[in-house]
């Protein structure tokens, strides 16, 4: 066949991706947001910068420490810190969205080998590989200044554990792609993700509990450590120091061995997306229904008092609420919380301090939070209709109809997530007096009722479109997270006052009698607001339609 | 005379400096199949969120059956449906779910709702995947739901943006045929297409804007004849398309400037 192009070398290659990528960032910097984006950017690289720039120092006062004072378990645990932080950082940033750009050069004229070198070169260029690259210099250098007789084998050995750290990361990216390309399992790695970072508040009470019975366990385990990359590079340095040439050979070459080993399963998956692997949704069809339609449902209408359209929508916004791995997350959140906080600080097994917060205080307190937190999506709640918004628009209905189902599914889940916290918190730390659980309560209708007619204006005058399951490049408008924040203070900053005004008065049921006024203008207001709001939706249409249809 | 479904006055829109919709006259006949034409960027789309509500005119009036749109939204939706660009889709919910939201929102009572959506989702060839969220549906499935929640409640006027892009020939047939008996039943259907051949066979008037102007307005054999010059003339849609917007010599590309590729 007669070429109709030159070919490009693998460098050639190389450099136009990285142009297109310098590219693609200048581009980007048109918009208004993005250049905001940018100063952010800025003040974090010279905040990342300072980090790692003074761990740089610290590497190198290591090496130095450890080559100088032939302690040479030391270095191999700087090679551990090294390795954890290249493997494990990536996971964190890619936990929050597929990433699919690089398979997308896919389309171009590339051979297998310049896919591979280019896969490779992408791993080179993350924040994470930076780093701990300037890091294992700085050990270098830390070393050669120690005993400059060690540099050829040390560069050869960082050489070594450079290259299999990227292999190594790239090829946990690339499973991690493969599994994460699917969006019911992208949101249970969020999920467990989140819920891991947040049990780490379970260890302070499990180490003051179990911590002494298990170091022993933890020390048999120890040893088989040797054995894994990190230490390798350590012993194959020891070797050189000791002048012991055969462990040296044995543990570079076990390194090298696992390099080529990581090396070969990147082919093998490299190969495999280089083929044309399919990884999008529609990949693996649905299971052929094994019925025709879907059952009828010929119960009774258990939202018969409401009309029709507030009724669709309150089951639409139930299905969604269903469908939203991370909406489950934010529904188990408030009461694993309050078990948290109440192990923590609570009054009958207090961790910290000699005795807890009593239950007058803990209460309201926890009460705020939850209702921080579960208000917290009311202020943008269009986000995840997608280009279903329309629908509102085009069905002859009135705005308030919609506002009213959002609004009531999340009362509801509020309701149930509110008194599920009030037994946790009556069983670890019990119930606060009569007028307090009042005053409490109403407080809550208060907040909440009056939290919903702003975070409905909120909603429609600074919608921001999000994804499920995703939390990369998901972020609420500017505004909806400033009238949110503005308005939960104002809120928690009233109810605050009026609570303490029962103790400054020694009038105790006043704070419970100035809630029920309150709640009862929060309700009046947020009725008459409906209609309004109506009219701003019919206004701000073409603004709504238009940021989440994008 | 017979009666107007839909009727514009002045209808313009304008985005900042751009305007999409310039002072269009519009009158589409109740029951007739009626073709919106014009080349990309012409301000089909525009036009159509205009008329479906989508989109507030900057100028000028529409009355649908009669009514005006401005004065009565409400009541005009419930004689209307839509296909809209991007279709509207929920996407977290499966078809059943979705047809039965939308038509309790029409206002359909539940057992109404239940039986059309079953009826449509059978019609569409979508009743074998009942589990499956939108999301998850190819592009033509997809269509051919928001074609189905269009007409669930039964509209005076089908408003339908691309309706065919995606389907395959097969439904792309069947759908045809169903809007084929709904214009004999007193529908009226608007449709936007660039596909001029399936316009040529469906619509029996059509109108053309172009750069956001209506540029002409009729039934095929009038167009026909005001191209050619006399009536029962065979020239095709695409010949009359091409004779009125490209007129100004800016629409065609200089196949000459490639004349690497040849």
């Amino acid at each position: 066949m007669v070429d109709v192009t030159a070919s490009v070398s693998v460098f050639g290659q190389i450099r136009l991706v990285a142009g297109l990528r310098w590219r693609i960032l200048r581009n980007s910097l048109r918009k208004k947001n993005n250049r905001l984006d940018l100063i952010g950017l800025i003040f974090t690289g010279v905040f990342s910068g300072i980090l790692v720039l003074g761990l740089c120092f610290a590497f190198y006062a290591g090496a130095y420490a450890s080559f100088s004072q032939d302690r040479m378990e030391w270095i191999a645990l700087l090679f551990w810190g090294i390795f954890l932080f290249w493997q494990i950082f990536p996971l964190f940033v890619a936990g929050f969205g597929a990433n699919f750009e690089f398979r997308a050069l896919l389309r171009f004229p590339l051979s297998l080998r310049a896919f591979y070198i280019i896969g490779l070169a992408y791993g080179f260029v993350d924040v994470s590989a930076l780093a701990s690259i300037c890091w294992l210099l700085a050990i270098t250098a830390g070393a050669t200044v120690a005993k400059p007789g060690v540099l050829p084998a040390m560069l050869l050995i960082v050489a070594m554990f450079m290259l299999l750290n990227v292999t190594l990361e790239r090829l946990t990216g690339s499973w991690l792609e493969r599994l994460l390309a699917r969006r019911r399992t992208r949101e249970i790695f969020l999920g467990l993700f989140v819920l891991s970072m947040i049990s780490l508040n379970f260890l302070t009470p499990l180490m003051q509990r179990y911590g002494a019975s298990a170091r022993p366990a933890f020390l048999r385990l120890v040893p088989y450590f040797a054995w894994f990359p990190p230490s390798l590079a350590g012993r194959a340095l020891a070797g050189v120091t000791s002048l012991q040439p055969a462990e040296f050979l044995l543990s570079s070459g076990l390194l090298l061995f696992f390099l080529v080993l990581f090396s070969a399963l990147l082919w093998h998956r490299f190969a495999a997306q280089y083929r044309g692997e399919e990884l999008s949704e529609t990949a693996a069809p649905a299971r052929a229904a094994t019925r025709a339609i879907e059952a009828t449902d010929d119960g009774p209408d258990r939202l018969s008092l409401l009309s029709p359209s507030v009724a669709a929508m309150v089951r639409k916004e139930f299905r969604y609420l269903t469908r939203n791995g991370f909406a489950y997350l934010t529904l188990l959140l408030p009461p694993l919380l309050v078990l948290i906080f109440s192990l923590n600080f609570g009054g009958r097994h207090p961790t910290v301090g000699g005795r807890g917060v009593s239950a007058e205080m803990f209460f309201p307190g926890m009460m705020a939070y939850l209702i921080l937190i579960l208000m917290a999506p009311a202020y943008n709640s269009f986000a995840y209709e997608g280009r279903g918004v329309q629908t509102y628009f085009t069905a002859p209905l009135r705005f308030r109809d919609v506002l009213l189902g959002k609004n009531l599914m999340l009362v509801s889940v509020l309701s149930m997530e509110i008194a599920l916290s009030l037994a946790i918190l009556a069983w670890r730390v019990g119930l606060p007096s009569a007028h307090m659980l009042v005053a409490t309560c109403a407080a809550i209708i208060f907040t909440t009722v009056g939290q919903l007619t702003i975070a409905n204006w909120s909603s429609i005058t600074f919608p921001r479109k999000m994804e499920f399951g995703q939390m990369r490049g998901q972020r609420q408008s500017g505004m909806a997270v400033l009238v949110a924040f503005s308005s939960q203070i104002l809120m928690g900053g009233i109810s605050a006052v009026i609570l303490f005004t029962g103790n400054w008065t020694g009038n105790h049921w006043l704070p419970a009698e100035a809630f029920f006024f309150l709640a009862a203008a929060a309700l009046g207001g947020y009725f008459a607001s409906l209609d309004a709001l109506t009219r701003l939706a019919e206004k701000k249409k073409e603004l709504l339609i238009e940021v989440l249809c994008r | 005379m017979p009666e107007a479904a839909i009727q514009t006055h002045k209808l313009t829109r304008t985005f900042g400096n751009l305007t999409a919709v310039d002072r269009i006259d519009l009158q589409v006949t109740a029951g007739q199949f009626f073709g919106f034409l014009g080349p990309n960027g012409a301000g089909k789309s525009t036009m159509i969120k205009i008329l479906t509500g989508l989109l507030a005119p900057t100028s000028g009036s529409i009355q649908l059956l009669g009514v005006d749109f401005a004065a009565n939204p409400v009541e005009i939706k419930r004689q209307i449906g839509v296909v809209p660009e991007g279709m509207g889709l929920f996407e977290r919910l499966t078809g059943s779910e979705y047809l039965n939201f939308v038509g309790r929102m029409y206002g359909l009572d539940r057992a109404t709702t239940q039986r059309r959506s079953e009826e449509l989702l059978e019609f569409m060839q979508l009743a074998d995947r009942p589990k499956t969220m939108i999301a998850d549906y190819s592009h033509g499935m997809q269509k051919k739901l928001a074609l189905a929640a269009a007409v669930i409640h039964g509209p005076r006027i089908l408003f339908l943006d691309e309706p065919f892009e995606g389907v395959d020939a097969l439904a792309a047939g069947a759908l045809k045929a169903l809007l084929a008996r709904m214009t004999g039943r007193g529908t009226t259907i608007f449709l936007t297409s660039h596909v001029l051949e399936i316009v040529e066979r469906l619509c029996s008037h059509v109108a053309i804007i172009h750069k956001g102007r209506l540029v002409a307005q009729g039934s095929l054999e009038e167009l026909r004849a005001g191209i050619s010059g006399q009536a029962g003339s065979k020239t095709t849609l695409e010949q009359i398309f091409l004779s009125i917007v490209g007129q100004d010599g800016t629409e065609r590309p200089q196949l000459e400037e490639l004349s690497w590729l040849m």
